[in-house]
């Protein structure tokens, strides 16, 4: 066996250019998908929709005048600007306890964007890193955490979050917890069977033979493909995410009363109904056209990046 | 041979029930506070003395395992526990608010697939059409939309606007219903109460709508391109080819086809369809096993929590398994 | 209708597929005739358009793809005349149809016998076969036996254990089988065969071209076979025409096309197919690829690839030229130009041929 070329250990240098040509690819993927997401106006409507509310929930504070948790009793159940007795003052209307509606709708908005974020962030970190884990390497461990994602997937979500978030109690951690806790499950499938399919290509083949540990085929060789797919069906997720939240928090379960959440505010304007019709309806129209701008967003990624997802 | 297979599953549903009593028999302990607190919560009604001896009687204070023993030995007694809360057995909570899930939950079935299949299989054949934008637009709405707001919009327009339709409950005070069966609109025909059968269907139309809409969304987009799908296929072509009739072509060539990838995708909807039902029970005031199970989670009601949430398991393996054998019988490939 | 009149006439037929970059002429300004009980060979490499023809005849293209320009007369009636209930009658009653890959060509979800069933039903051909369902039980049970009797003519064996059984649980030659059975179901005079063979294996090949054969004689039903293998063309057809690009580039009976190939893409179809008997010889493919057909040149279609091409071959349409009795080739090869004139470009190929053809 003299004919061996014995194998070069990859320098500083080499793993530099490594980096810098991904950090090109990427920005070159970016780009692409940007010019791309020009040819779908639905799509970039919802993510300019989407971006509109991060940017009010983030400046909701400094742009309200009214104090969210506090009303003026004299001021209860305003209606809004285009009804008969509405005012400028108060451009939504208020609700029974005086508190104007619009600032809210805006503090809400922080509730349920946080929670969606954070939810479909921590299961996605979840079901990529245990999918590609027991997509990777199989055996007892795939084994045990698929048996345990089958069993939770057989339960219907809401009563699922209910009784997590009665078990836990009203919070915002429990309530992150409770939505993450099965919607990991999801991730965890997609990245699975993704990685499964991946491992059997051959440049995970050619990755080993050149000595590249198990760990770093994950991370550098194969990940990078499946990333995409996890993309997007975190945008596909979060809408559904959020409306779960807006369940919770209406049927009373969510955040504590003194936070203004969008589903307890429907929940509590219900009362109200035959005089107020306001104080329900608008807080839901917020969800509505914040899970449309994020549907509309997602399904018009998915068409670009992974028409394979379709179906769903 | 498909028979025995069928009940191999049922078997097996059994553990499972079982199981998922066990789990949330844990739950429920694990929480702060039991039933004892939440009735020295109500306005002093038990006093300290009173408190300990309660806990004793409801075997509170014995340790975990201990409960857990006689919980399983008295379930395998058929008793699911006693109500400390409202003061009756749970199994007779249990079947009487079931009836009003179900009938809820069939009624949004048949809102629900009554909407989707025709609009799925319309918005197919006539690809790109107005009525098939139309169609795609109101079911992106329809996966949009947060349950409880729409079961509050319905109400508004036409409780509360128009007052065509009631706004909460099951049955109008004023008509008197003999209860047979528990289903209100059954019950009504056995016993030719047309008074009784029109209030209670006048009850169950816009909470079926307000469950049956969003799955009906999912269902159609769907049903749509599944059927999109066959009309491609070389069997369609050559079902034109025999001189079969477009319509034939349409409804049995390709449907039958489509159907099953849409079925597998309506029995996860029917799981939806049962955690949707809390919400709509709660937004129309409907008095079955849904509202109970959030109420009594609130009141710290362990044996009534448990025993709901058994029955929701027991429903949902079991609606599981019928989708299953359609789904058999839909695909040939596929032997159970 | 009268013995003289051939089983199918098409003339001049064209098919047009719009396309993002153009309209695409699938089939182009096509001719051909049938008699009754012969079998013509359509040949060419894929795309060429030869499956279009076939659902052009059937009116089974899809649109927006749409039959452009021409008459398709079958048994005398133009079919692009008839409205789709009359159509229907003729479909799978009158022409058969049967496709390439089995498998996909058959619906999943229903057992064979009551496909072959279906086209006995749809055609009410067994008496009784119109009244409503509890009163057709007699309709029914003709109907049943009378599949039975095509399975086994197909060569199906133990057809009434397989009757309920369902495609995925046949094999492709037992499959090919069933299709043929389908479109055979109501005795057609025209059975239209879409390489039936190209997706089974080789001696299952044999087989299904044998059962075809035996169709023919037995029940004189004409057939045209679509196909890409020149060879298989030679074995079976009567007559055979030769198809590139959407157009016909040569036409004749069996003998004339493969002892006398006259245009050069028929020639090189025959000459790259590995001859195992004689002595190893270097297989000569045709160079360069099959053009574009939303980007088409003037003049020949074949000329970028053609060893014998010259200028003159690319400056206008050719027309069929015919170089003995029923032998028609699309070449200027047959044509002499040595006088140069100022006549326009038809003129000049009139003038040219008949000067060589009655000098």
């Amino acid at each position: 066996m003299e004919d061996v070329v014995p194998i070069k250990k990859v320098s500083m240098e080499d793993r530099l250019y490594n980096w810098r040509l991904r950090l090109n690819i990427w920005q070159g993927n970016l780009t692409d998908l940007l010019t791309q997401l020009w040819h779908h106006p639905l799509a970039m409507l919802g993510g300019i929709v989407l971006l509109a509310y991060v940017v009010l929930a983030l400046l909701a504070p400094h742009i309200t005048v009214y104090d969210p948790s506090r009303g003026n009793l004299r001021e209860r159940l305003t209606p809004p600007v285009w009804e008969e007795g509405g005012t400028w003052d108060h451009p939504l209307g208020t609700d029974a306890q005086g508190r104007d509606l619009l600032t809210r709708i805006l503090h809400g908005s922080r509730v349920s964007l946080a929670v969606g974020f954070l939810s479909v962030g921590i299961s996605a970190l979840i079901g990529t890193a245990l999918g590609a884990l027991c997509g990777f390497f199989g055996g007892w461990l795939d084994n045990i955490i698929s048996r345990f994602a089958d069993l939770l997937l057989s339960f219907p979500y809401l009563i699922f979050a209910i009784g997590m978030m009665a078990f836990l109690g009203p919070g915002f951690t429990n309530l992150v917890l409770a939505l993450t806790f099965k919607s990991w499950v999801e991730f965890f499938r997609l990245v699975r069977g993704a990685m499964l399919s991946e491992k059997t290509q051959e440049y995970v083949e050619a990755a080993r033979v050149s000595g590249q540990g198990a760990l770093a085929i994950i991370t550098q060789e194969t990940l990078p493909n499946i990333i995409q797919s996890v993309f997007v069906l975190a945008t596909l997720r979060m809408g559904f995410l959020i409306i779960m939240e807006a369940s919770l928090s209406f049927l009373g379960l969510g955040l504590p009363a003194r936070i203004p959440a969008w589903g307890s505010m429907v929940s509590a304007g219900r009362d109200y109904l035959l005089v107020a019709w306001w104080v329900s309806t608008l807080p839901g129209i917020a969800i509505l056209v914040l899970v449309l701008a994020i549907n509309l967003f997602g399904e018009g990624l998915r068409d670009i990046l992974d028409p394979r997802l379709k179906v769903e | 041979m498909r028979l025995l297979k069928i009940v191999e599953r049922i078997l097996v549903m059994i553990p499972i029930v079982i199981g998922v009593a066990v789990i949330v028999f844990l739950f429920m302990r694990l929480m702060p506070g039991d039933p004892v607190d939440i009735m020295m919560g109500q306005g002093g009604a038990v006093s300290a003395g009173e408190a300990a001896r309660l806990r004793e009687e409801f075997n509170l204070d014995k340790p975990l395992r201990v409960q857990l023993g006689i919980f399983l030995s008295d379930l395998l007694r058929g008793d699911l526990g006693y109500s400390y809360i409202q003061k009756r057995p749970v199994v007779s909570l249990i079947s009487e608010r079931l009836p009003a899930t179900i009938e809820l939950a069939l009624g949004a079935l048949i809102v629900g697939l009554a909407v989707a299949v025709p609009v799925g299989i319309i918005s197919a054949v006539k690809q790109n059409s107005w009525i098939d934008r139309l169609s795609m637009a109101g079911a992106f709405l329809g996966i949009s939309m947060p349950g409880f707001w729409l079961g509050i919009v319905l109400l508004l327009l036409f409780s509360v606007s128009l007052n065509l339709l009631p706004v909460q409950g099951r049955l109008s005070q004023t008509v008197s219903l003999q209860n047979i069966t528990g289903f209100y609109v059954l019950d009504s025909l056995l016993t030719g109460n047309w008074a009784a059968l029109r209030s209670s269907l006048r009850h169950l139309v816009l909470p079926s709508i307000t469950l049956g809409l969003p799955m009906a969304a999912v269902v159609a987009r769907v049903l749509r391109s599944s059927m999109l799908e066959t009309l491609r296929t070389d069997y369609v072509t050559l079902a034109r080819a025999k001189g079969a009739p477009e319509t034939g072509v349409v409804l049995r060539h390709a449907l039958r086809n489509a159907l099953i990838p849409t079925v597998t995708v309506v029995g996860l909807q029917v799981g939806v369809l049962l955690g949707g039902n809390m919400i709509v029970e709660t937004v129309f005031g409907w008095p079955g096993l849904g509202r109970t199970v959030v109420e009594s989670i609130f009141n710290r009601d362990f044996p009534l929590v448990q025993g709901a949430v058994m029955m929701y398991a027991f429903i949902f393996v079991l609606t599981n398994l019928i989708v299953d054998i359609i789904y058999t019988y839909l695909n040939p490939k596929i032997q159970m | 209708m009268n013995t003289k009149t051939p089983l199918l006439q098409i003339r001049n037929l064209s098919t047009i597929y719009p396309t993002r970059r153009g309209p695409v002429r699938a089939v182009n300004s096509v001719n051909l005739t049938l008699e009754a009980g012969k079998i013509l060979g359509l040949v060419g490499e894929s795309g060429c358009g030869k499956s279009t023809v076939l659902l052009s005849i059937l009116g089974l293209i899809r649109p927006p793809g749409q039959v452009a320009e021409g008459e398709i007369l079958f048994k005398g009636r133009e079919m692009r005349q008839m409205s789709s209930n009359e159509l229907r009658e003729i479909r799978g009653k009158e022409i058969g149809m049967i496709f390439q890959d089995p498998l996909s060509t058959l619906n999943p979800v229903f057992p064979i016998g009551e496909q072959i069933r279906e086209t006995l039903r749809l055609h009410h051909v067994m008496e009784g076969s119109r009244l409503p369902w509890p009163f057709d039980r007699a309709a029914r049970r003709a109907e049943r036996l009378r599949v039975l009797k095509i399975m086994e003519e197909v060569g199906i064996p133990s057809p009434g254990s397989r009757y309920a059984d369902y495609p995925h649980q046949f094999s492709g030659g037992m499959q090919q089988r069933a299709l043929i059975a389908i479109a055979l179901s109501c005795n057609p005079a025209l059975l239209l065969a879409d390489e039936p063979t190209t997706a089974l294996d080789v001696t299952i090949q044999a087989q299904i071209l044998d059962l075809m054969r035996r169709i023919n004689r037995e029940h004189g039903t004409a057939i045209i076979l679509v196909t890409h293998d020149l060879g298989v063309a030679a074995e079976f057809c009567d007559s055979i025409a030769v198809m590139y690009a959407g157009h016909i580039v040569e036409r004749g009976n069996v003998d004339q096309i493969i002892e006398d190939p006259q245009h050069p893409y028929t020639r090189g179809l025959l000459a790259c197919r590995p001859q195992i008997i004689q002595p190893r010889q270097p297989i000569a493919p045709i160079s360069g690829n099959v053009p574009d057909l939303a980007d088409m040149p003037p003049g020949c279609p074949f000329a970028p690839r053609c060893p014998l091409a010259r200028e003159v071959c690319s400056e206008g349409p050719v027309p069929l030229i015919e170089t003995s009795w029923g032998h028609m080739s699309r070449c200027l090869a047959h044509v002499n130009f040595e006088r140069e004139t100022d006549w326009t470009w038809t003129d000049r190929i009139e003038m040219e041929w008949m000067h060589d053809h009655h000098a």
